[in-house]
């Protein structure tokens, strides 16, 4: 039903065809990104869950995030059922039972829980978050209320740039260079603290300033005309308004600090420590104890003991659960600040 | 005092001093408002303070390797290990000919049998050429039975000086804690190099004597080589007898290198920091010699970037076109968070997938019969660059998406409403107009996606292979298929193992000085393209 004489009809030329070919091209690459994520993500997902949840009640491993790691043994002997438990359980066990004919298997860390490596992820994110947060807002609030185009200023935002690019793991070398031995601090959190505080510090700084620059000129003009002086103005009315801004765009520092491994792996990080990080001596001793994250869990779990069935558990386990944590907190990070930019509109 | 009395009193001062006397605190000069913005102003220079507490504490610690690399090389002269090595080099590339002739003979084997020939066939086909593989190889045994020995007699002289550094060592310890006397019993015999050397300097005339025979040995075979049974592997033989001919001809330097060889001749300094940047050997505790070159490192890093910016740039580029000229506002709004949140994905977890999953998939991929023609198929190892690469890709595009989107985003809208009053499609308006516009963000964009790649240890550190060997390229894109060691990943896996002050501790300082030099570049370099070939938009 075309009218072959319509001169406006559209033509279906070569260059169409190919720009059609380019087109789909395009659109081809944007979704293979999504969905490598996407593979990545539900393949964790999918495998971790099965260490996680449970089909009885009350539905979720409550061990597997109480419990410290321990070693799992796994017992075989021909014609009878293979047995795998944990260290003490396997104490237990051989009190009553006989288990002298069964060949024994042993794995590292591929059993119990993952307890204190959660928590010593927590102390390592609010020790350096809140190192990094007060040096970076005070930092931020001169370069946006009182700095002037100057060498000095240029200097600061060539250093800020230049440090948001330096390695984690140089991070990770100067950490260990001069925290735990020069300042003689041990593989301890202050040490661990003030590695990944520098590491984010780019970050926060960038957020803060951003947030404060957000603040409308009006609200400076007004306060410093009624004669406030430039710390009033600034204490008084712009940080309130910038505040919330600066601490929702800075939680994406938090998955950043909480993801990293390599600036810990020699300044706060152990592989295995049977206390929990509140049972020590003295308070001080807190500070100066190293602790057990999840980062870098993983990375002895899988580089350190073999995959097959039975560690394959605690490997997908402990990935799902720091997955779960990092991603987490990022979408906080964005849900917050669709949040703020409905509350605050000017 | 009331308020209305203190407004009086204000008010009868005078104009200017009534607004001046605002705040009266002052100290050396500065008021309140003024320290407050000292303080702050302090705290901006955080960045350049971390900065330099950087360089220094990577420099304070990296610049004591010099000195010990230099004692390393000197000890490598003097104790006659160097001597060794010249006698242990004419031997390796024998080595590596005597190679070349059984990876013949495997060949020829595989040939033989395609045709049909049962296994007894070709082995009895191949006879000649297993007889002269066998005394070609042969040839050598009496030099290698030197070598073991003159490798003893110089792990001898090293080990020695080692434990009388020690011994130095622990009586400097007794002299700090004061025990002078104990101290005093402690006798320390120096090593004499000179007298030590001796009987391996004895060796040269057995030496001579051995290495004619060994030579006329060779000779006599190369001159007279057997066929091979399958006349297409002809060229390889001959090409064999042309390198066993070069390798004759060039027997006599080797004689020179042993005959010529100076105990005492001085190394130039400069060695010690070249012997580093140029060297092409990273070997740690070895019983022999230990060397610290970061070319295998360097490349290793390098290769895996390239593999990963070879896969992030079509893939980030085109998403960021996609997503900012062609998708709808569905798409748009749902696959840039997306692809945004894939920078959260912390390195350790895509360093475990890599091992878990991919690596084991990539080697299930690689046996298949249908994709048998790529290059390095089927693989040898599941972790090689190639696993490290495509994880990294997966880092990098995130960085490579964001920044290309804003570039491409910042170019006006003029440009392209223009481009198409004029005539031209969606596609020609962004080949043309679009992408050169935002050209130099996307190079910097490019650039810092580099970045990221090159500093990530995790990744690299499980899955690249941890082969400390430069790959070797003669395989062609094969090559990216084998395993290395990266700079990232060396320093964490070695840092937690060294001794405190050793050679190896400050060496992995050094390459964390290259990283951290190398990263400051590449910033660099993002940095200038933006401001210089920024178009001028207007």
């Amino acid at each position: 039903m075309h009218a072959p004489n319509n001169p406006f009809r559209k033509q279906v030329t070569a260059n169409l065809r190919i720009e059609a070919g380019i087109n789909w091209l395009l659109r081809l690459s944007a979704y293979a990104i999504v969905v490598a994520a996407s593979i990545i993500f539900l393949t964790i997902f999918w495998k971790g869950s099965k260490a996680l949840v449970q089909p009885t009640f009350p539905f979720i491993n409550i061990g597997f995030l109480t419990e410290s790691p321990e070693t799992l043994h796994v017992l075989e002997k021909a014609g009878s059922p293979t047995i795998s438990m944990g260290d003490r359980a396997l104490r237990e066990y051989e009190k009553d039972h006989d288990v002298s004919g069964y060949h024994k298997t042993s794995y590292v860390y591929a059993a119990g829980g993952i307890f204190p490596n959660i928590v010593g992820t927590v102390l390592l994110v609010i020790g350096s978050m809140t190192i990094a947060l007060v040096l970076g807002i005070f930092s931020a609030v001169y370069l946006s209320e009182y700095s002037r185009q100057g060498p000095f200023i240029h200097m600061v935002r060539l250093a800020i740039l230049n440090l948001a690019g330096v390695p984690s793991i140089v991070f990770g070398l100067f950490g260990f260079g001069m925290f735990v031995l020069a300042f003689n601090w041990g593989v301890s959190l202050l040490a661990g603290w003030f590695t990944l505080a520098f590491m984010v510090l780019p970050v926060i700084i960038t957020a803060s300033e951003e947030s404060l620059r957000a603040v409308p000129r009006g609200f400076r003009e007004g306060s410093l005309a009624l004669g406030a002086t430039q710390w009033q103005t600034i204490r008084q009315n712009v940080l309130p308004y910038a505040l919330p801004g600066i601490l929702t765009s800075s939680i994406l520092g938090i998955a950043r600090v909480a993801g990293e491994t390599a600036p810990i792996m020699f300044t706060a990080a152990f592989v295995m420590r049977d206390e929990m990080p509140w049972q020590v001596k003295h308070f001080t001793d807190f500070f100066f104890q190293g602790v057990m994250a999840l980062p870098y869990h993983i990375y002895v779990v899988s580089s350190k003991i073999p995959q097959n069935e039975y560690t394959e558990k605690v490997q997908y386990g402990t990935a799902f659960v720091f997955l779960v944590v990092v991603i987490g907190i990022a979408l906080a990070s964005v849900m917050a600040r669709i949040k703020m930019r409905n509350r605050y509109k000017w | 005092m009331s308020t209305s009395a203190k407004i009086k009193r204000l008010d009868q001062r005078p104009m200017k001093d009534a607004i001046m006397s605002k705040n009266k605190f002052r100290f050396l000069g500065l008021t309140l408002d003024d320290f407050i913005k000292y303080f702050f102003q302090g705290n901006a220079l955080i960045a350049i303070v971390v900065l330099a507490l950087i360089t220094i504490s990577l420099f304070s610690s990296g610049i004591w390797f010099i000195p010990q690399n230099y004692q390393n090389l000197v000890i490598y002269r003097q104790a006659g290990l160097e001597y060794v090595d010249y006698l242990r080099q004419e031997i390796d590339d024998h080595t590596a000919l005597t190679r070349y002739l059984s990876n013949l003979r495997l060949q020829q084997m595989q040939l033989l049998l395609k045709e049909g020939k049962t296994p007894e066939e070709a082995q009895a086909a191949l006879t000649p050429l297993d007889t002269f593989i066998t005394a070609y190889s042969d040839a050598a045994t009496p030099l290698n039975d030197m070598l073991s020995e003159q490798t003893d007699i110089a792990a001898a002289i090293k080990d020695k000086h080692n434990s009388q550094q020690e011994e130095l060592h622990g009586k400097e310890m007794l002299l700090k804690a004061g025990k002078t006397e104990e101290a005093a019993a402690l006798q320390v015999e120096p090593v004499d190099f000179k007298t030590a050397v001796h009987p391996l300097l004895d060796m040269r005339d057995t030496y001579i004597e051995t290495n004619g025979i060994f030579a006329e040995t060779l000779s006599n075979l190369v001159f007279h080589p057997p066929k091979m049974v399958s006349r297409s592997l002809q060229p390889k033989m001959d090409r064999f007898r042309d390198l066993s001919r070069t390798y004759l001809i060039e027997l006599p330097k080797y004689e020179d290198q042993i005959m010529n060889w100076d105990q005492f001749k001085p190394i130039p300094k400069y060695k010690a920091l070249t012997s580093f940047l140029f060297g092409r050997q990273w070997l740690t505790a070895s019983f022999w010699q230990d060397w610290y070159g970061i070319i295998p490192l360097l490349v290793g890093s390098l290769t895996v970037s390239f593999v990963a910016l070879v896969i992030a740039i079509p893939f980030g580029v085109g998403a960021a076109i996609y997503i900012n000229q062609i998708a709808s506002p569905t798409e748009q709004n749902l696959i840039k968070p997306y692809i945004e949140f894939i920078s959260a994905i912390p390195s350790v977890v895509l360093g475990f997938f890599g091992i878990a999953v991919l690596g084991q998939s990539m080697r299930w991929l690689s046996q298949q019969e249908w994709l048998a023609w790529v290059p390095g198929f089927p693989i040898n190892e599941r972790l090689n660059i190639f696993t490290a690469g495509a994880l990294l890709a997966l880092m990098a595009v995130p960085t490579i998406f964001t920044l290309t989107e804003d570039a491409i985003n910042n170019v006006p809208r003029a440009f392209k409403e223009a481009s198409y009053a004029l005539g031209a499609t969606r596609l020609q308006t962004i080949l043309k107009i679009m992408i050169p516009a935002s050209l130099s963000g996307i190079i910097s964009a490019v650039l810092l996606g580099l970045g990221r790649v090159v500093g990530e240890t995790m990744v690299v550190l499980l899955c690249a292979g941890g082969r400390i060997e430069i790959p070797d390229f003669m395989q062609g894109l094969g090559a990216f298929f084998q395993p290395v060691h990266t700079m990232t990943g060396i320093i964490a896996q070695e840092m937690g193992e060294v001794v405190q002050g050793s050679i190896h501790f400050h060496a992995l300082f050094m390459v964390g000085i290259i990283l951290f030099l190398l990263s400051l570049v590449i910033n660099y370099l993002a940095q200038q393209v933006v401001h210089k070939y920024k178009i001028s938009i207007g």
